[in-house]
């Protein structure tokens, strides 16, 4: 599974909620390909995501989360794929 | 010019905008719309604005150059006026602008190669409109393709 999140810099409340996602990610999946990128650093992809504002997360290429989830949203979502 | 108005300060309308290089009514209009503050009348029937207000009409004016809506502005200049805002706020703004633009430049882009292949496709230029490729595609009954 691949998790990408895209953040604009500068933000450290993003940074820290961002550390508690990606522990919550490994916990689901422990081989989770994790992926952070500068908006403005990807900004074709984030619009070719449809991202309408930083942060975002994006799981296997598709956005899923507009704003930051929380680790159990985060969670919740993956394990809903991995059911899948 | 630019020293008499330093020392007044009092500007009538008329004045305010030729100083921001916009009309009268555009004030107006954005005093409407809650992007300036209308000061309100003295003794004698005015409406005085003082340089803030110059500088609050450049800054929409600015602002709409660079492609802002009315609203957005608004929004910018609640963060402007709000102590508790700082630059990330605005940035994060610009970042949200950039997007938006972005995918509309996609979309465009999309709109133009589709109409690239359009133009493509209609080789005979001879034909009467009716039997047109571009016009028959656009109302979905392509007859070109059946004949």
């Amino acid at each position: 599974m691949k998790i990408d999140l895209l953040q604009s810099s500068g933000c450290a409340k993003c940074l820290r909620e961002i550390s508690d996602l990606r522990i919550a990610a490994r916990a689901v999946d422990p081989v989770v390909e994790w992926r952070e990128f500068d908006i403005l650093q990807a900004i074709d992809y984030a619009v070719e995501l449809g991202v309408l504002k930083p942060p975002a997360v994006a799981i296997d290429g598709e956005l899923v989360f507009a704003s930051l989830p929380t680790p159990e949203a985060l969670a919740a979502a993956m394990r809903s794929r991995l059911g899948a | 010019m630019g020293t008499s108005v330093q020392a007044s300060q009092h500007l009538t309308i008329g004045k305010l905008a030729e100083l921001g290089d916009v009309s009268a009514n555009a004030v107006r209009f954005y005093e409407r719309e809650g992007l300036m503050h209308a000061p309100a009348k003295t003794d004698s029937g005015y409406r005085l604005y003082d340089l803030k207000a110059v500088e609050r009409l450049r800054f929409i004016k600015q602002a709409q150059h660079c492609g802002f809506t009315l609203s957005e502005i608004q929004v910018l200049l609640r963060l402007r006026d709000e102590g508790s805002s700082c630059c990330n706020d605005v940035r994060s703004k610009m970042i949200e602008k950039k997007l938006e633009l972005e995918a509309r430049v996609r979309s465009m882009k999309a709109i133009s190669m589709s109409l690239d292949k359009l133009i493509a496709d209609c080789s005979d230029d001879a034909r009467p409109a009716e039997y047109c490729s571009i016009l028959a595609t656009l109302s979905g009954t392509n007859k070109s393709t059946s004949r």
